[in-house]
């Protein structure tokens, strides 16, 4: 394996682990949102 | 003359006064950041531990400057985050899961639930198990105390030894730290009338307080791509 396809093959990895990492805040935020939805429907 | 009379009997002269004075060096600023860190992991006495952390932290960015051989300061920055992360849960957990009956704990626990979740007041000391009574909660806190925060601050300790098994470890546990705020978010909006109902500050005082902790997880791209040739077998 040469070094070319070592980077190219960390290269995406980098890529796929932020992909993954948006997803996961995209959900903790919308977790957020929707309490907070829940709060201006709700006499807390 | 020295250093080669240094190398003929087995040492390395310089090389070793350097190494020496390095581990010196660090086990000093070490000294400071742990004493900061065991009372920043109390929580109540956090604020008396901030300026000794961050003293021991300028020793060691002064000594790096000065050219001793130094942890990375982020290799220090996260294992340190770690390890406060890892008592200030295991803690809190740990009091609610064993000492709820304790004066002390039903006043800060419940005056938190009081003030930002409503799981740590809403029939408090009711359950067969004491301590809070929100759904799920007991089980979180069986579940995590032993299986994640004990490993990670094992993790922590490794990392900051700068061992390969903890930086491995440290990922490892990190990413358990995924689906735990995935997990526990899902469940406290699921729960929200429970969690939320009647406290000072809903949902946003919850979020203040609690958002610091998504931070050990944020070390997840570095703990990927630092060079892993750093970190000794």
């Amino acid at each position: 394996m040469n070094n070319k396809s070592v980077s190219e093959q960390d290269r995406r990895r980098k890529k796929a682990m932020i992909v993954f990492q948006v997803l996961i805040y995209s959900w903790i935020f919308a977790t957020f949102l929707v309490q907070l939805y829940l709060k201006s429907i709700s006499n807390w | 003359m020295t250093a080669i009379t240094n190398s003929q009997s087995g040492n390395f002269g310089n090389y070793d006064a350097h190494q020496s004075d390095s581990a010196a060096a660090q086990l000093r600023a070490d000294k400071w950041m742990i004493s900061g860190t065991i009372l920043m992991g109390t929580a109540i006495l956090g604020l008396f531990g901030l300026p000794l952390f961050l003293y021991g932290l300028r020793l060691q960015i002064n000594a790096a400057k000065a050219g001793l051989s130094m942890r990375p300061t982020i290799v220090t920055l996260i294992g340190y985050l770690v390890i406060i992360d890892s008592a200030l849960n295991s803690m809190g957990w740990t009091l609610d899961l064993f000492a709820n009956h304790t004066l002390v704990n039903r006043v800060l626990t419940t005056g938190w639930g009081a003030m930002f979740d409503g799981g740590y007041f809403w029939h408090y000391n009711e359950l067969w198990l004491g301590g809070a009574g929100a759904p799920g909660e007991k089980a979180w806190e069986i579940a995590l105390i032993p299986v994640l925060f004990c490993a990670r601050l094992a993790a922590a300790i490794g990392l900051l030894q700068m061992k390969r098994w903890g930086q491995q470890w440290l990922i490892v546990t990190c990413w358990m730290g995924v689906i735990v705020w995935t997990g526990y978010n899902t469940n406290m909006t699921i729960f929200a009338d429970i969690r939320y109902s009647g406290v000072t500050f809903p949902v946003w005082g919850w979020w203040l307080y609690d958002i610091w902790y998504i931070t050990p997880f944020l070390s997840l791209p570095y703990l990927h791509t630092v060079n892993r040739e750093i970190f000794s077998e």
